[in-house]
């Protein structure tokens, strides 16, 4: 079987910085705010001055049994054979005004995106998958100024990372299997 | 368009790879790849070359939406409605150099060249375009009145220099990695870079087992991401924990007396005042607990740590400088490193200003023979004929060279304002009349931006050259708009300290009706009569003239090819190695030859405000003043991680990274009932900016931080609704020139609906 694709996240090393944002906007060309491929959220507990603060960086885990497109009712999302990669074929998609965010809802980690146009359809981070055969990285490791995420081959992640499946602000699910390894950060 | 040598085979159809990078003054330089499709760049990457890579951040990574701004100034205006109303016409280039040349001779002619007021700024940060050739064209012209003082960090400079007799007292990154011990003091590399492998080097020495301990008032990203422990400071008390950790280190023995003895000169004085043999308070941590708000034992543990888990980085940041009495808080840091003998070792870290690689002087490597001073108290050289001869400033370190601006032909920056509106009058060396600013969105930038308002108001003739409408370029008379980096080509130093360059070779034809600085100075040059070889030699001359200056630039054409040149080091650079290893042959650039613990340069001013060892000190505006019953909260103006200062203000992707907000500690905010998200008004007697109160655990109570850079924007009421941090921020230097942007005092309030009525 093809290797599965899968993302890594050294959340110890992540600052917050927005780079890995900024840079899929730059390459997608996406406006501000709506749609947002990769999106970075912090996490932040207890009182001063015993504080905890971590950020997150949530592009789309290409889960093993995406729940997204169990969602779909129109089977515009599918998980490519070759190399697991989820993507949708946004002229499947019949939009939001016929569909209330149904993959959106079953997504635990906000991947499906919809712009603010009328029927919006689905955008979601498809791994970069042209510069992937074209032989470079995600454009979001390839900018990540503390070096803290990677894309490869799911294996090859887990001998390289280890087997992190859980990281703050990010919960294993089992039944959806996300692709994603984790250098966790803890208190 | 220009020839393009860096073009690489494209990877779509119809795309160049253009090697530029992105020079603004956020604290890096960093490589930026350029895809330009018919004319126009359609994304960028960042360095994929060999490592170690210098990759761009998040504000380099938005370039294209500054670029391509809407609000981009296409062609020259002029000024129609009042002066700072912002109401302009377009004219032509002709008419609008003609206009500054006629006002440059009127001024010259009327008031002689000192009342020609040049502001230059950092908001282009290449070796050619920007303040570069205006400032040269200024000068030949007659010369003008400019400034000294960097709100950055002179408060650091100054103490670095009055302890080392220089400003490269930093270790380069990779060094980090043999420290037992990292003290971040007031230090957020995650927001502000300080070159762009720093944080990247923390990390790494974190994981190579390094603790990290530190000291800001605010958890800042830095903080969150590597601290092991965070100790929260009362803002502008530095000074007095570092004072109490000297006096633990004395007390408990824990110096390292063989290098005092060897290296350094007036521990003894300075242990005197520490011990309060000199003023009768013993500086102990008991003492510091009340002030600075830092529990006594966490003192004594932080003390303990450094001076015995050596080598050990105290990395003292420039922020707690920008303090009404700045240079104590970076004295006492320096000194700290020194009785610890943490200086000139792996590992180690002198504090200080923290040039690490200096490209300018070709670094480190460049010597300095204190015993070939010349004798400045007579007057001082300059090539500015309006500063030559003048004689050196009151309160200077004018014997010592580099680093320092002695000439008293020179205006605080802080005190511009005040200059124009009082001139000779107020003390000041001369009368101003008109302001030639380039690259700089002083108004914004400088402190007490109200005052900065008026006097734009009051001079004869103001001319910007800018990139966009900035609240500077509002107060112009004639905007001459200025092409950016990705328009032209430049080289770019490092920021601070990292061995390499970036190289910018233009990627589009300038937008709209636009020129570079050096452009319009080849076109203003012979409306003023000055002599044009210099302008009329082209940029790649110029650039190939000025690296040609430098040792470090080998082979121009690969850099120019390549986009960057990365200087392998033999070693770390470790700042002040010879010094301590063959002391004989290698004195320290100070007076003496050694570390100045007591400097008698500085003792020779008599200035109880700026005494010879570092001191706590407290000012008209600290948190126990009588003004503190008034405006009880401290202001920080720090820095945001979506703006370079007030650069990149309006990038539709930085802006919806973070709002522009306050942070308020929760007690702070529910006793004057403000939720997160509420409209504030922050204000003392200078002035009040609204924002969006950011409700937050990660700042400590009495205290407020509002970011710099936001742009200032009065309301009919003068309320200003950019929230400029600088229209609440004091504009009193100390002795040493530093900016005291972190020492206001200020109140809160919710806006109700009915602002009037909240009063």
């Amino acid at each position: 079987m093809a290797a599965s694709m899968g993302i890594y996240f050294d959340q110890t090393r992540c600052t917050g910085c927005y780079t890995c944002v900024v840079a899929c906007k730059d390459w997608y060309d996406i406006a501000a705010a709506a749609v947002n491929l990769m999106r970075v959220s912090c996490i932040e507990r207890g009182t001063f001055p015993d504080l905890f603060a971590a950020y997150l960086a949530s592009p789309c885990y290409h889960c093993a049994q995406p729940p997204c497109i169990a969602a779909c009712p129109a089977a515009a999302i599918t998980k490519r054979a070759a190399d697991g990669i989820v993507v949708v074929d946004r002229d499947q998609c019949v939009g939001v005004d016929h569909c209330p965010h149904k993959c959106l809802k079953a997504c635990p980690w906000n991947a499906p995106q919809f712009g603010p146009e009328p029927n919006a359809k689905m955008q979601k981070c498809e791994l970069c998958l042209d510069r992937l055969a074209s032989g470079r990285q995600p454009v979001c490791v390839d900018a990540c100024p503390m070096f803290a995420l990677d894309a490869g081959p799911l294996e090859a992640l887990q001998a390289r990372y280890g087997d992190g499946r859980e990281a703050e602000g990010f919960k294993f699910r089992k039944r959806f299997n996300p692709s994603a390894i984790f250098k966790p950060k803890t208190e | 368009m220009a020839h393009l040598p860096s073009a690489s085979t494209p990877p779509d159809d119809g795309v160049t790879i253009v090697n530029t990078g992105c020079c603004h003054d956020c604290g890096g330089r960093c490589v930026l790849k350029a895809h330009v499709k018919e004319g126009r760049i359609i994304r960028f990457e960042s360095d994929t070359g060999p490592e170690p890579q210098i990759r761009a951040c998040a504000r380099g990574r938005a370039y294209r939406q500054r670029l391509y701004s809407p609000e981009r100034l296409k062609y020259p205006l002029r000024r129609v409605g009042a002066r700072g109303q912002g109401r302009f016409e377009r004219i032509g280039w002709d008419e609008a150099l003609d206009t500054v040349a006629d006002q440059l001779k009127r001024v010259k002619t009327t008031y002689g060249n000192a009342a020609i007021l040049f502001l230059p700024g950092a908001g282009n940060q290449g070796i050619l375009h920007g303040p570069t050739a205006p400032g040269m064209m200024l000068q030949a012209f007659g010369g003008f009145t400019r400034y000294w003082g960097i709100p950055s960090y002179e408060g650091a400079l100054f103490a670095s220099m009055a302890t080392y007799g220089t400003i490269r007292t930093g270790h380069s990154r990779d060094d980090l990695l043999n420290s037992k011990l990292i003290v971040m003091w007031g230090w957020n590399p995650a927001n502000t870079v300080w070159d762009p492998e720093t944080s990247l080097a923390v990390a790494k020495a974190r994981e190579n087992g390094a603790r990290i301990v530190a000291v800001d008032p605010r958890h800042t990203d830095s903080v969150a991401t590597f601290a092991h422990q965070w100790i929260p400071i009362r803002p502008g008390t530095d000074a007095a924990m570092l004072i109490a950790m000297a006096h633990v280190i004395i007390a408990e023995g824990l110096l390292d007396r063989a290098f005092i003895e060897k290296y350094t000169v007036g521990f003894d004085a300075y242990r005197d005042y520490v011990l309060g043999k000199s003023d009768g308070v013993a500086k102990t941590p008991g003492w510091a607990e009340p002030i600075t708000k830092v529990p006594a034992d966490v003192i004594t543990g932080l003390a303990r740590a450094y001076a015995t888990q050596k080598p050990a980085a105290l990395i003292a940041g420039w922020g707690p400088a920008r303090t009404a009495m700045g240079e104590q808080y970076s004295r006492a840091a320096n000194v700290l490193c020194a009785m610890t003998g943490n200086i000139g070792i792996p590992g180690g870290y002198a504090a200080g200003f923290m040039r690490a690689y200096s490209s300018r002087e070709t670094g480190h490597l460049m010597k300095k023979d204190p015993g070939k001073q010349i004798d400045k108290s007579k007057g001082i050289p300059s090539a500015n004929p309006v500063e030559n001869g003048a004689l050196p400033r009151p309160d200077t370190l004018y014997k010592l060279s580099g680093g320092t601006n002695a000439t008293s032909a020179r205006i605080h920056q802080g005190r511009i304002w005040d200059a124009i509106l009082r001139g000779r009058a107020g003390g000041y060396p001369t009368d101003l009349k008109m302001a030639y600013i380039v690259a700089s969105n002083c108004l914004n930038q400088y402190p007490n931006a109200n005052r900065g308002a008026e006097a734009l108001r009051s001079l004869e003739f103001v001319v910007v050259h800018e990139q966009f409408m900035t609240p500077t370029a509002r107060f112009a008379d004639i905007v001459l708009p200025v092409n950016t980096f990705m328009e032209r080509s430049d080289i770019a130093p490092p920021w601070l300290g990292s061995p390499y360059y970036i190289y910018l070779n233009q990627a589009v034809a300038p937008l709209h009706d636009t020129k570079s600085d050096l452009e319009i100075c080849r076109a203003l040059a012979p409306r003023i009569d000055v002599p044009a070889d210099f302008f009329n030699m082209n940029d790649e001359q110029i650039l190939r003239l000025f690296a040609s200056r430098r040792k470090d630039i080998a082979d121009f054409d690969t850099m120019q090819r390549d986009g960057v040149l990365k200087i392998k080091l033999p070693e770390p650079i470790v700042a002040f190695r010879e010094q301590v290893a063959d002391p004989d042959h290698h004195p320290f650039p100070t007076l003496s030859g050694k570390i100045e613990i007591a400097c008698d340069h500085l003792a020779e001013m008599e200035n109880p405000r700026i005494p010879a060892v570092p001191q706590y000190l407290g000012h008209p505006e600290h948190f126990d003043t009588p003004l503190a019953q008034k405006y009880p909260l401290q202001l920080l103006t720090a820095h945001s991680k979506v703006r370079t200062h007030s650069t990149l203000e309006r990038v539709p992707w930085l802006q919806a990274m973070e709002d522009h907000g306050a942070w308020i500690h929760p007690v702070d905010a529910r006793a004057r009932q403000i939720e997160n998200g509420d409209a504030i008004d922050i204000f003392n007697d200078r002035g009040r900016v609204r924002t969006t109160a950011r409700v937050t655990e990660r700042i400590m109570p009495g205290v407020v931080n509002v970011c710099q850079g936001a742009w200032y924007t009065p309301d009919e009421s003068g309320v200003d609704v950019g929230a400029c941090a600088n229209t609440l921020t004091r504009d009193e230097p100390s002795p040493g020139g530093a900016f005291p942007m972190n020492s206001a005092l200020v109140q809160v309030a919710r806006v109700s609906r009915q602002p009037q009525e909240d009063q």
